[in-house]
């Protein structure tokens, strides 16, 4: 009995092996490699398939974000289900703001109490709690060998998080203005200062502690003229050269909209930018196509990006160390990585690429071109709370 | 004495459901958070955190603003509703008709809603700037101030205040007020030593109420309300969601639970006073 579901596991492991080789081999067009892999699979595959056992592995995916990114994963998740029906995606959306941090105090908890995965197998998340993860040693190192396809990602951006998390889309800040208004848009960020103080009230950045444009333009006058390692440095010593910053973030406190007003999270700006009320916003590129698209913003809206480049950064996946079921998620993160996925990711999205433009097809390599550059990654660890902190008892309350 | 026993036993009983689902939501959270609020940087316990409240600048105004806005709040919306309560209590007609059929309606908006539909009416460019426009007036800033909220304040808490007062005065027996009427006094007299007195609990009890809700909100003065001073909810929000500082942020809610019990205490001794005169 025992030697029986053995052999049954064996089993079940050996198909879910060929349907991870198969799956690649039959998307991955350009990758030799996997291709080749799954040539000997295949064979196998025969005698595996007719084995009863081989139920299908469910893991739990949660995700937060706006409407679009649930959307996004209701379209590639029964796209990925299709290929492989060996595995089964369980995914659990956690509306913006309604408690997401709790999830990864959640994946904490468990592992601290011994729990194992608390049966959150893979959670998406920006950079801050890949790095807070990191520290707590609960994310699962990722590697070529499980996922072929990483293969495609810049591994500069894979270093950045020490290859514990999937930089799978990303997107940038970007300033967005009023064509109509303003004929021409500042393109470095003394331009842009200027032009805040030539045009009282027209600008708007929103409290950075409600969402990353407003933080994005922050941490720009924070850096601007220090060094471009401390971008990369999460070393508290930094935080002694911020003040120059600040005294701008201050300053300029009487000339951005309502002598003083920082709206609440990414839209707050772009309602003001909407109803005519401000010229020139910090905003997420994928908020503005999208929301152009809706007609929810003027047509005459445009896009700009400045020199230095405004924060812009990818979103990771990141699997639990504890999970029991990384083959399947490795399996899925694959197909994630996929350029047929990525196709995806980029027209629901509006999102950049996660894995470099060149695996693209040459239509998307022309859409992105001159655009998804200029933008630059901030991984500042923890400091990002203490640039909100000081920002709130310095900026805000001045 | 047996009988009493058993009726002691089915009291508890039937006490008890409710005590146990009073102690595992409200007292056991309140003691934790208190446990955990007296937790110090450097791993120890001590008062620190309590003594950052009144310390720091921003966090003492954070404190004096929710106060202040509190304060205001419950005393226009209790003022609105008290005559509103009056009037639906002693007059009579077709706009009496009306107020009472339509006043319960915002308690049927959901809270986020109404206060995107605030931002819109009141707004820089909001519809009522733009009613107003022709005719000159120029509106001063409403949204991302604290008139902003205290606005949505009395949105919210109108409804329920008005409910329980009309409740209250409606229950007062028209012959007292005929009686003392037939003996001369005036109208003042009459709602202060009559109307006033015998709906004077019900008043506390709409105080608490709108005093707890405006104290503990969050959608209104996170939306509508100025980036700086904050009000306590939003703050604790931040101070536990961005900042991360856990034990801070629930030396933050002692507080407020401590200035919620404060007005607890009023009330819960006026009902034990009444109690005993019923005894």
């Amino acid at each position: 009995m025992v030697r029986l579901k053995k052999s049954l596991t064996a089993l079940s492991a050996l198909a879910l092996t060929t349907a991870v080789l198969s799956a690649c081999g039959g998307k991955n067009e350009n990758g030799a490699s996997p291709a080749d892999a799954a040539t000997p699979a295949d064979s196998s595959s025969a005698a595996a398939s007719p084995s009863p056992s081989a139920k299908p592995v469910e893991f739990s995916f949660y995700f937060t974000g706006s409407q679009n990114v649930k959307d996004l994963w209701d379209t590639l998740i029964p796209m990925f289900e299709k290929q492989n029906d060996k595995v089964k995606v369980k995914e659990v959306y956690i509306p913006s703001g309604a408690g997401a941090e709790p999830t990864y105090d959640r994946i904490l908890a468990a592992k601290k109490a011994g729990k194992g995965s608390g049966d959150i197998d893979l959670y998406e998340d920006g950079i801050n709690v890949v790095s807070q993860g990191t520290k707590d040693d609960v994310w699962a190192a990722l590697d070529t060998t499980g996922i072929p396809n990483l293969a495609n990602i810049d591994p500069k951006t894979m270093t950045d998080v020490s290859n514990m998390a999937v930089p799978y889309r990303s997107s940038a800040v970007v300033l967005a203005y009023d064509s109509a208004k303003v004929a021409t848009p500042p393109k470095t960020l003394s331009e842009l200062l200027d032009w805040i103080k030539n045009n009282p009230g027209k600008f708007a950045y929103n409290d950075p502690s409600t969402g990353g444009s407003g933080s994005s333009f922050v941490t720009t006058v924070l850096y601007d003229g220090l060094p471009e390692d401390d971008i990369h440095n999460s070393d508290p010593a930094v935080m002694a050269k911020w003040d120059a910053g600040f005294n701008k973030l201050k300053d300029l406190g009487k000339y951005v909209y309502g002598k003083g007003i920082y709206p609440k999270k990414n839209q707050g700006t772009l309602d003001l930018l909407a109803n005519g009320e401000v010229e020139i916003i910090p905003a997420w590129s994928d908020m503005v196509l999208q929301q152009l698209g809706e007609k929810l913003l003027p047509d005459t809206v445009k896009m700009q990006q400045i020199t230095p480049g405004f924060n812009g950064g990818p979103t990771y996946l990141m699997v639990n160390k504890l999970s029991d079921k990384k083959d399947a998620i490795n399996q899925f993160l694959n197909f994630v990585l996929s350029p047929e996925a990525q196709e995806v990711i980029v027209t629901k999205m509006n999102g950049f690429p996660g894995i470099q433009l060149s695996n693209m097809s040459q239509a998307m390599q022309d859409k992105f071109k001159g655009v998804s550059e200029g933008f630059r990654t901030f991984n500042i660890g923890d400091l990002g709370t203490e640039i909100n902190k000081r920002w709130q008892s310095d900026v805000a309350a001045q | 004495m047996r009988k009493e026993v058993k009726q002691a036993i089915a009291g508890l009983i039937m006490v008890s459901p409710s005590f146990v689902l009073l102690l595992v939501i409200v007292v056991i959270p309140i003691v934790q958070s208190f446990v955990s609020s007296l937790a110090n940087d450097a791993g120890g316990y001590d008062l620190s955190r309590y003594q950052f409240l009144f310390t720091d600048k921003g966090m003492r105004t954070n404190i004096f603003f929710t106060l202040k806005i509190t304060l205001i709040s419950c005393a226009l919306v209790l003022l609105v509703s008290y005559s509103l309560a009056l009037y639906m209590r002693f007059s009579s007609g077709k706009l009496v008709d009306w107020i009472r059929k339509t006043y319960m309606i915002p308690l049927f908006i959901p809270g986020v809603i109404a206060t995107y539909g605030l931002m819109n009416l009141l707004g820089n460019h909001g519809w009522l700037a733009r009613l107003l426009l022709p005719l000159g007036i120029e509106l001063p800033r409403l949204i991302f101030d604290e008139k902003g909220i205290v606005i949505a304040n009395i949105w919210f808490n109108i409804p329920f205040a008005t409910m329980l007062l009309s409740s209250a005065l409606t229950s007062i027996p028209a012959s007292i007020i005929e009686s003392a009427r037939d003996t001369g006094a005036g109208k003042l007299r009459i709602f202060l030593r009559f109307i006033f007195p015998l709906s004077y609990k019900t008043f506390l009890v709409a105080l608490t109420f709108v005093f707890m809700g405006v104290i503990g909100s969050f959608t209104a003065p996170f939306l509508l309300g100025p980036n700086a001073p904050q009000m306590l909810g939003v703050s604790m929000q931040q101070v536990f969601g961005v900042f991360q500082e856990r034990e801070q942020a629930a030396a933050m809610a002692f507080f407020t639970f401590l200035l919620c019990s404060v007005l607890g205490y009023f009330y819960i001794r006026s009902m034990a006073a009444e109690e005993a005169a019923n005894r």
